[in-house]
């Protein structure tokens, strides 16, 4: 370090870094900052800010595999898009796997972290084994639930049929009711360990002279819950509903290896549909256009993310 | 928390641990089960829920005939890479935005976190072109700086509230001392840093770990694939789905990770929920 001084050529009182010569102590220190910043500036750059600008420019052109060169259209893909059915029926999709994904995690999510508050024996061991679900490879979830909703060999129906709730195997991953359940199931699945996580952390500090004196005044368990411990959730609750919702309208992988986005298009959210128009159709200006859709959707959530990053500081 | 001395309260206690704790667990119990049953008793419409006869057919041919031994390797090496590039990217840029004050600063923090709503669906379709320009498609290195995508915004942001409770006379210390900026972080910073550092680690490498999108498209020759779509196209084609052996690969390709993770988890959690929970 010493020969980062001497190596400036000046004699300083201090040494400091060599990119720290001129303009004082502070303005050497913004300089470090901006130089630490500056790699990771420059791969969000290149690799999330210019694809994300490109896409954008490209929803304004036609391009498929009949165009050599993209074709300036102006709006057009919008138009089309707008007036499609088939783009409306998957943001229909989108939102009831988001919706009932993210309140079925939320429900369960909250109830497992409120069993696993309460002492019992084993309840290190369930909290580690709970995490399961949520490292698995995603197309180890998609395998694991395709099997488990199997059209002949399947456990559901192997224990439907047990009980004579059907007479007959049903085809689950056949039917566009059926594939959507299997899919949100899959989903809720994957993600209630986080939100038992994030619960957790919320109620590490509940206060509990406060739920004594409450028990004290006759609260039975159900006003408990409901007057001190759900309160005390709600910031925590809003994070988790934020960032389920974010990570739903994200999701692509256990969609994709589950149904493929079928039977047909029941289960083609608009991660799905934007995959299967540019990659399958190639036709990447229709393609980029629903893209556009999709990030209005995650707009407002990310506005709520960005808002508690904010508000926390 | 609550008073479980009642009947009726443990009565439903007990109801509401068995049934969410069988909907979390009875699906990675049946892949394990499933995996060492042998094809008669697999493929049985009334399954058994514990098999009469444990046999590792299954295990053998998963890892004889397929090329799963090599989908490992390919996921090990892209996803290892690619966090730890992440992890120093976002190591330098976490302690850049706690610890500096210059023009912009949060701003662009806050624009670098909004990436969260940019579709990784949709970035992928300038990034297919982007990388067949600098011939990085169907490589590894393509892959790799791909998956910057996923976790560098939270892995900065996860650091950066970290490196914001450290202690500001702590660096002012050094800096008497007559250490640079750079060889304070180096030296003293960073090794006191190195649980939410193994933390952001692993949130960078789950995501790799786990992505099919990216993959599927990035890579097309069958000898650089990784394990999501490695799997998916090995043991499901309509035709001819092998449930025996993909239960017992993905048994195998689960394991390492599961296991890591159990034992790191006190870590992950807190890195993970940090700044969500005061």
């Amino acid at each position: 370090m010493t020969d980062l001084a001497t190596h400036s050529g000046k004699r300083l009182d201090y040494p400091i870094s060599k990119f720290a010569r001129r303009g004082g102590l502070q303005a050497g220190q913004q300089r470090i900052g901006l130089l630490m910043l500056l790699p990771a500036a420059i791969a969000f750059a290149l690799v999330i800010l210019y694809p994300f600008l490109q896409a954008l420019g490209l929803s304004l052109f036609r391009d498929t595999l009949e165009t050599t060169t993209p074709i300036f259209i102006g709006l057009a893909n919008f138009r089309t898009i707008l007036s499609s059915e088939e783009v409306w029926e998957s943001f229909g999709l989108t939102v009831v796997y988001v919706g009932c994904s993210t309140l079925g995690t939320l429900l369960l999510g909250l109830g497992w972290a409120l069993i696993l508050n309460q002492p019992f024996r084993g309840r290190g061991v369930l909290r580690a084994l709970t995490l399961m679900p949520w490292v698995v490879p995603s197309t180890v979830s998609a395998f694991i639930w395709a099997w488990i909703f199997n059209s002949r060999f399947g456990v559901i129906n192997g224990l439907l049929l047990e009980l004579h709730l059907i007479s007959v195997p049903q085809a689950w991953l056949s039917t566009p009711e059926g594939a959507m359940l299997a899919v949100i199931l899959t989903r809720i699945w994957r993600s209630i360990p986080l939100f038992m996580a994030f619960f957790l952390a919320g109620l590490q500090n509940v206060d509990g002279e406060q739920l004594d004196a409450a028990r004290v005044d006759g609260a039975n368990n159900f006003a408990i819950l409901r007057d001190h411990i759900l309160p005390h959730l709600r910031p925590v609750l809003i994070v988790v509903v934020v960032l389920g919702v974010i990570g739903g309208l994200q999701d692509f992988d256990t969609i994709y290896a589950l149904t493929g986005g079928g039977p047909v298009r029941a289960t083609a959210v608009l991660s799905v549909e934007v995959y299967r128009k540019a990659f399958e159709q190639w036709d990447i200006g229709t393609a980029s256009a629903i893209g556009v859709l999709w990030v209005a959707t995650l707009l407002p959530p990310a506005y709520f993310y960005l808002r508690m990053l904010v508000k926390g500081r | 928390m609550f008073d479980l001395s009642s009947t009726g309260a443990k009565l439903v206690f007990g109801i509401l641990l068995a049934l969410i704790g069988f909907y979390l667990f009875f699906p990675i119990y049946w892949m394990v089960i499933s995996s060492l049953k042998d094809n008669t008793e697999l493929y049985q419409v009334i399954p058994s829920f514990f098999p009469q006869h444990f046999s590792l057919a299954h295990f053998w041919s998963a890892i004889a005939e397929s090329k799963l031994g090599l989908y490992l390797l390919n996921s090990l090496i892209v996803s290892g890479c690619s966090a730890l590039i992440n992890t120093v990217l976002a190591l330098y840029a976490g302690f850049s935005f706690a610890k500096y004050r210059y023009f912009g600063r949060q701003p662009i923090m806050l624009f670098m976190l909004s990436a969260q709503m940019f579709p990784f669906g949709l970035l992928l379709i300038s990034l297919y072109p982007v990388m067949t320009n600098f011939g990085l498609l169907d490589t590894r290195p393509g892959l790799i700086l791909s998956y910057i995508v996923f976790a560098l915004p939270v892995a900065t942001y996860m650091l950066y509230s970290y490196f914001s409770q450290v202690p500001d006379e702590l660096i002012d210390a050094a800096r008497a001392d007559g250490a640079s900026d750079l060889r304070i972080f180096h030296t003293i910073v960073v090794p006191i840093s190195i649980p939410p550092i193994v933390t952001v680690f692993l949130y960078s490498f789950m995501w790799s770990w786990n992505d099919l999108l990216y993959s599927m498209t990035l890579i097309v020759s069958d000898d650089k694939r990784t394990i999501g779509p490695g799997l998916l196209l090995t043991y499901l084609n309509e035709t001819n789905a092998d449930w025996g052996g993909a239960m017992a690969a993905s048994l195998l390709v689960s394991a390492p990770i599961v296991i890591a993770f159990i034992f790191l988890q006190r870590y992950f959690i807190q890195g993970v929920t940090a700044g969500a929970v005061k």
